[in-house]
């Protein structure tokens, strides 16, 4: 998958999950960039995001998530796996 | 030894002078001396568990780094796990299953009953408890590499600052201070002193001088008035954060004084306009350790339910949270009262954030000021659940006589007494609302003006010892 593609893909579920149209994503953004996005909304993220992408995560990876940028090289890890 | 003890005015000072006064590669050891002399002197025995804790700890977490295949990491865990719960399972749940597991054999027409163990909860064990937990679960998750030098592990559990009420620390802030140089750093020690003395206030003028009022509420439900035992309801939430909060400002504080950094464990929580943001300002070395390790695998494993999922997440993380703070149906009710709470908010976040960007009411003064008073009403209300009295009954009771008794004469203790407390919550307040305490921010003590700064430390110091109470008795969370 072509990482505009992917990125655009993403930034639609940020902005749904999160219910901020406004989200721009970016390598460095964290949890304290966008004030919805608490261990609440965390999860309902991280599903969607396997759903959109066919891809299961491991808990083991999540917890070792720092920020955004982590997560899409994480997607596009295992989108090239699969 | 307590921080409100005698014995403490002099162990601390003495400890700082030993400690700067010692080269850098021997503080380490020094720390973990004190740290056991300071719990040791609660009661002996007590240290045998603190060591064993840690020694079980120390060989696990470098075993499950060491196991060659998944399998065996998770089962060296699931040890650890259960060799680091059975000590506080014995001393805190015992009785209370033993008596269930009896109550269930009765109505069955078995009767087999177990002895009554009748030890004293040893303090602080539901706090290295969990940090030690902590560290284990970060090592199988190869978050954090295991430590193979035993005095660290050692001085991490028993830090007498933390070692008996928190903040719950974790290993990955403390093993790399406890590694480093010690190195005497004037501004952090200046931080800590002032950390030390706010919280001294906290504890010894406000929370000391409610629990006079609420000791004497509580203390005869039945023959008090709705009045009193509202005013009660409402002073007790305020008495616990200034007692716990109190407390972790003067750990985090001592800490600081030995040039070690504590994570912060309050910020603001009266000040929360949701029940979501009040969890993130309380008691937060305890709520954040419980999202790490519980609610976090929970919604994992419960995310194909979505928002179901996070709810059975939720309630099952605050009911675990319940049962940390004591052995009783209350607090198993306490915690689901809570994790009803936040429920509800996830439930209708996105129907709640619509109807606020809909009215502008983020940005309300009357707005913010109301969520804040709600917030503050429902934690009081669910705090009749976590400790001021032992049972369901004079729970219901009291909430039943403040529905129906109302307009009755209020206790209210001398004039002075009640003036007294209330000056002290107003200064509390007023200091919240305009300063950042908990980070360290203090505009009169870090005034610029040399007389304000020194006028102000000799105020506050008055303040605590004229208007202190100092024969107010333990610190709440050392019964948990």
């Amino acid at each position: 998958m072509k990482m505009e593609m992917l990125i655009e893909k993403l930034t639609t579920i940020f902005r749904k999950v999160f219910d901020d149209e406004t989200i721009v994503l970016s390598d460095q953004m964290t949890a304290n960039d966008i004030g919805s996005w608490d261990s609440l909304s965390h999860m309902l993220m991280i599903t969607q995001v396997e759903n959109a992408f066919s891809i299961k995560f491991s808990l083991r990876e999540i917890n070792k998530l720092k920020n955004v940028g982590a997560l899409i090289r994480l997607i596009e890890s295992k989108s090239v796996n699969d | 030894m307590t921080f409100t003890s005698f014995g403490f005015l002099i162990f601390f000072p003495t400890v700082i002078l030993i400690y700067y006064l010692l080269p850098e590669k021997y503080r380490r050891w020094f720390l973990l001396l004190a740290s056991y002399y300071f719990y040791i002197n609660l009661k002996p025995v007590y240290a045998v568990l603190l060591a064993g804790i840690t020694l079980v700890t120390y060989a696990f977490t470098i075993s499950i780094a060491r196991a060659k295949t998944a399998r065996n990491k998770k089962l060296l865990l699931i040890l650890d796990i259960v060799m680091t719960l059975l000590p506080l399972f014995f001393f805190k749940y015992y009785n209370f299953v033993n008596t269930a597991i009896y109550g269930l054999l009765n109505t069955a027409g078995i009767r087999w009953p177990l002895p009554e163990i009748s030890f004293i909860l040893p303090v602080g064990i539901s706090f290295y408890t969990f940090m030690a937990l902590g560290y284990a679960i970060d090592v199988y998750h190869e978050e954090i590499e295991p430590e193979k030098n035993l005095s660290i592990v050692a001085l991490f559990l028993s830090f007498f600052p933390t070692v008996l009420s928190g903040p719950i620390e974790r290993a990955s802030n403390m093993f790399p201070q406890f590694r480093g140089k010690f190195q005497f750093d004037y501004n952090k020690i200046v931080k800590g002193f002032q950390l030390i003395l706010w919280g001294f206030f906290m504890k010894l003028v406000i929370a000391n001088r409610i629990a006079i009022f609420v000791h004497f509420i509580f203390r005869d439900v039945e023959h008090n008035s709705g009045s009193s035992l509202l005013l009660g309801t409402l002073l007790y939430p305020i008495q616990v954060y200034a007692d716990l909060g109190g407390y972790s400002l003067i750990a985090i504080g001592s800490a600081a004084v030995m040039g070690i950094d504590v994570m912060q464990n309050f910020n603001r929580p009266f000040f929360a306009t949701s029940m979501s943001q009040f969890w993130r300002r309380w008691h937060i070395s305890l709520i954040s350790w419980l999202t790490d390790y519980i609610y976090t695998p929970l919604s994992f494993r419960f995310r194909k339910y979505r928002l179901l999922g996070t709810v059975i997440a939720l309630m099952l993380t605050f009911l675990i949270s319940g049962i940390w703070h004591g052995a009783a149906l209350t607090f198993i009710f306490w915690g689901l009262l809570q994790g009803s709470f936040l429920s509800v908010e996830a439930v209708t976040s996105k129907q709640r954030r619509a109807l606020f960007k809909k009215y502008d009411l983020t940005k309300k003064r009357w707005f913010i000021f109301a969520s804040c008073v709600f917030v503050y009403l429902l934690f009081a209300f669910s705090e009749l659940f976590c400790g001021p009295v032992s049972s369901m009954g004079k729970t219901f009771l009291i909430i039943k006589k403040i529905f129906l008794n109302l307009n009755s004469p209020l206790y209210y203790g001398s004039p002075s007494s009640i003036l007294f407390t209330l000056a002290g919550i107003l200064i509390l307040f007023v200091f919240e609302w305009q300063t950042k305490g908990h980070e360290g921010h203090f505009p009169f003590l870090d005034n610029k003006n040399w007389l304000v700064r020194k006028l102000s430390y000799a105020m506050l110091i008055i303040i605590i010892l004229m208007i202190g109470v100092f024969d107010g008795g333990q610190f709440i969370y050392f019964q948990f």
